[in-house]
């Protein structure tokens, strides 16, 4: 499991890789940063967190919410702010994506933050994103028995 | 310490553990005392890894005095404090002084402590915590080389029946187990009906079969504690009738012990409940007199 756990830094980028990383992330952030306040971790996973960022949380947490969500789901640490997994969670069910909120997320890899993730996604340094969910994935049974020990 | 915590889950006896907060300076004995209170009543303790992000004694240091005392002690383990390399490193520690319990925890935010100006590392979250306990007792480190000698930790886990979403909670339970949670402990009950709705949805989830399921219960000495709790800690849910019982008791110690006794003989009566968790904060006096009472004496 553990390897499975940590999204691995596959290769270093040449210089001038970099610098077209740095250039593609330019146009990332003029999309990203407005819509969904993208915080350029570059290991995006806004396709199974309902199309909003989750490392807005303030522990930045990547599967699921902390102990302390509001009964009004606000957040615990900014009593003014919603409690991000608590937008997740609603439109997840709402965009029917809740089956994808079931798959433990992979520890943050530090070396990806400020890099462009479309263009990790694209050289396969992080896992692509779930853009389409056919019907069987959207009626996905979860059940105790599946679990392997 | 022949018969260990994990023995006695594998077991179908009914759990009871303790909780115990490491004091706020290097006075390793104020550890020895309140160790009496737990000798021979608890099947294992836990023991707060500087929680509400106050600074305390650490927990690995505090599990090895009071294993010293022969009591069985769970280290909690949270991701605040620390990065991957030291959660590692902490737990190679903690297994070589003998400690086998490990309870896995996000940690709170560190604005509610005494440092609030501190940064957050948040490295990993609970559940990933879990699954890199998992891959180390297979004897795996998360970069993937071998433990020469592995660690065989029980690993637990939290989880909290009355924050919202509520479906939400039982997804992430659910991953914690998929992750490898031995046994879960849950937050203060003190909404019976709420804990007896979520019990039958992890129930029909075939959770508790999975793993062993252990309710928190948190006897209060006042009504101001348990107003506080409302108010400050969030994801608490408070009846009612308790709010009003406590405030119209002549004697509030007493009538916050025979609350926490009733909530222990209705969880007792749940079907997938595999024991109880107390933890009074700062009062742990109390939990052999609540032990007595409810009839958990072993």
């Amino acid at each position: 499991m553990p390897n499975q756990l940590v999204t691995p830094e596959i290769k270093n980028l040449s210089p001038r890789e970099r610098k077209f990383s740095r250039f593609i992330l330019f146009f990332e952030d003029l999309i990203k940063v407005p819509v969904f306040q993208c915080q350029k971790c570059g290991e995006c996973i806004l396709s199974s967190t309902g199309f909003t960022c989750c490392q807005r949380c303030p522990k930045r947490l990547r599967n699921g919410p902390c102990g302390g969500t509001g009964e009004d789901g606000s957040c615990e640490v900014y009593s003014d702010r919603k409690c991000i997994w608590f937008l997740i969670h609603q439109r997840s069910k709402w965009l029917g994506r809740l089956t994808l909120l079931y798959d433990i997320k992979r520890i943050h890899n530090w070396n990806l933050e400020k890099t462009s993730a479309w263009l990790n996604i694209f050289w396969k340094r992080i896992d692509p994103p779930v853009l389409f969910l056919s019907r069987k994935q959207r009626q996905r049974k979860i059940h105790g028995s599946d679990i392997q020990r | 310490m022949a018969v260990t915590f994990k023995d006695k889950i594998e077991s179908d006896r009914f759990l009871v553990c303790g909780e115990l907060g490491p004091p706020q300076s290097c006075k390793g004995d104020v550890i020895r005392k309140k160790s009496v209170h737990f000798k021979n009543r608890v099947d294992a303790v836990n023991i707060t890894d500087n929680q509400t992000a106050i600074v305390r004694l650490s927990s690995i240091a505090s599990a090895k005095i009071l294993m010293d005392q022969n009591i069985e002690p769970i280290i909690q383990m949270t991701c605040r404090d620390r990065n991957r390399i030291a959660i590692q490193s902490d737990l190679l520690g903690a297994a070589a002084l003998g400690i086998r319990n490990v309870l896995c925890l996000t940690g709170d935010h560190q604005k509610f402590g005494n440092h609030p100006e501190a940064r957050g590392v948040f490295d990993m979250d609970s559940i990933q915590l879990i699954a890199t306990v998992t891959g180390m007792n297979k004897g795996e480190f998360l970069s993937g080389d071998p433990i020469k000698t592995k660690p065989a930790f029980c690993i637990g886990a939290a989880a909290n029946p009355f924050a919202e979403p509520l479906e939400m909670r039982l997804i992430r339970l659910y991953k914690k187990v998929m992750a490898g949670a031995h046994f879960i402990q849950t937050q203060a009950v003190f909404d019976v009906e709420q804990f007896i709705r979520w019990m039958d949805r992890v129930r029909a989830l075939g959770l508790s079969e999975k793993t062993a399921i252990l309710a928190g219960v948190m006897p209060v000495k006042s009504v101001n504690a348990l107003l506080h709790m409302q108010k400050e800690v969030p994801g608490v849910r408070i009846s009612q009738e308790y709010i009003s019982r406590l405030k119209n008791a002549s004697d509030p110690k007493e009538e916050g012990i025979k609350i926490a006794v009733e909530i222990i003989q209705i969880i007792r009566s749940i079907k997938g409940i595999r024991g109880i968790h107390l933890m009074p904060v700062m009062w742990e006096s109390i939990t052999p007199v609540i032990i007595q009472e409810s009839g958990l004496y072993q």
